[in-house]
């Protein structure tokens, strides 16, 4: 399938997923599991950073259609895409990307994908929390929310790896 | 000029950073409301369809619950019938109902999308200008008060909770009668606060707090809550008050959105207090 197609498809299924699923669960204790941010991670080595960050906020923009949030996940989706070429770069492998292959987890390893998305959870949920409370004296549930929320998206990312990006079978 | 090109050239990914989050940051913080309230919510049709469609598939789950609910309601209001009571001396019972006049109009609608744990929490129904629904009309359900109409389309609402920060509906607590404003602090999405109410007045815990009506929201004596904790606050001669909702937020799926006839009327004439003075 051809990149740009595989790549719309999969945006438009995770803000979906986001919008009628992840976004409904009642979970309490102030965690809102995000899984678009996976959209993000998983757009192809050489995206141009201004369309990175173009793409993400419309991804961004689309869910806040569905959350009721007014531009609070674009906030986050372009903070996100700005810090992505620093992050992946800081965790790229001793001989560098094939920039042919995606960035998912049966390409480069399971470590290698745990450490790009944790970073990117937490710097995605902080800012969205910090921005959401927006007060000092609420840093106890910013990090509380932060904290849960990033460990129950980093499960969910990592499932979704397990589950729909297998390797593909060698002939 | 063309240091000034090689600056925007170095630094366009920054910029566009830049100019991308003022975009979304102006929005959220309703800088820029035309946006907000134009598309950037449930209230758009291809959404508010996409909810529809999920909430048809997950009705079901709750179809029980709810039926029980509406038989209660339905004794409830078959036991004020006139038929039910009889009637002691037929020449001093008469109720002369033209005293009364209707202000109040009730349009009912179902909950499609919303949310309880947010600091600011909105919810979408099903029904809009369509229906007559209009900005700022009160909701309410079976239980109790749940929030303010903020926007409306052709076929959609998005209303503004009650687990809202900036609520602010005006509330009196029964027996005592001093009023105060409901707000929330965002930590329990069943606590609400009542503030300004002054601390020399006892305050019995359990004791109900209801709308007071100003403002033309809502009618006067629709529950909210029952008083749970008053704790005086530091440095301010006021009560704190805690109110869990008579409504729980979590579970709420069929409303009924209140439409003041004589709205007008209130507006205009509390228009002119301010000329008076």
């Amino acid at each position: 399938m051809n990149v740009i197609v595989k790549n719309i498809l999969r945006i438009l299924v995770l803000i979906f997923a986001q919008g009628l699923i992840f976004g409904q669960l009642p979970f309490g204790f102030g965690i809102h599991p995000m899984i678009y941010p996976l959209a993000i991670i998983l757009l192809p080595f050489d995206t141009r950073p201004v369309w990175l960050l173009i793409i993400a906020f419309f991804i961004g923009l689309s869910v806040d259609v569905f959350m009721n949030t007014f531009g609070l996940h674009a906030s986050s989706a372009v903070l996100i895409a700005f810090i992505r070429p620093a992050i992946f770069r800081r965790f790229a492998p001793r001989d560098d990307y094939d920039l042919l292959k995606e960035p998912t987890a049966s390409e480069w390893g399971y470590a290698w994908f745990i450490k790009v998305s944790a970073t990117m959870i937490l710097i995605h949920h902080l800012w969205f929390f910090i921005l959401e409370y927006f007060k000092f004296s609420a840093w106890k549930d910013i990090i509380t929310s932060t904290i849960l929320s990033s460990l129950i998206s980093l499960i969910i990312f990592i499932l979704l790896q397990v589950f729909f990006f297998k390797k593909p079978k060698s002939i | 000029m063309r240091k000034l090109i090689a600056f925007f050239r170095r630094f366009r990914v920054f910029l566009v950073f830049l100019i991308l989050q003022v975009i979304a940051l102006a929005t959220y913080t309703s800088v820029m409301s035309f946006p907000r309230t134009k598309f950037l919510n449930t209230a758009n049709a291809f959404v508010g369809q996409l909810l529809t469609w999920e909430r048809n598939i997950i009705k079901y789950i709750y179809l029980d619950e709810e039926n029980e609910k509406l038989q209660l309601k339905n004794i409830e209001l078959e036991n004020q019938l006139p038929h039910n009571y009889i009637s002691i001396d037929q020449k001093t019972a008469i109720i002369n109902d033209t005293i009364r006049l209707l202000s109040f109009e009730r349009t009912n609608a179902t909950v499609i999308n919303s949310s309880h744990t947010f600091r600011n929490n909105y919810f979408t129904i099903n029904s809009g200008t369509d229906r007559g629904i209009q900005r700022k009309m009160g909701v309410v359900s079976d239980n109790g008060v749940v929030g303010i109409v903020y926007d409306v389309s052709k076929h959609f609402a998005v209303v503004k909770s009650i687990l809202t920060e900036d609520i602010n509906i005006s509330a009196y607590i029964e027996g005592i009668n001093s009023f105060g404003i409901i707000k929330y602090n965002g930590e329990d999405p069943q606590i609400v606060n009542l503030t300004g109410i002054s601390n020399d007045i006892d305050i019995k815990i359990g004791s109900e707090v209801k709308t007071r009506g100003s403002g033309g929201y809502f009618p006067q004596g629709i529950s909210i809550g029952k008083i749970v904790s008053v704790e005086p606050i530091e440095g301010e001669p006021r009560w704190e008050i805690r109110v869990k909702l008579s409504q729980d937020m979590r579970s709420l799926r069929y409303v009924y959105v209140i439409k003041h006839i004589h709205q007008l009327e209130l507006e205009e004439l509390e228009k002119n207090i301010e000329q008076l003075q």
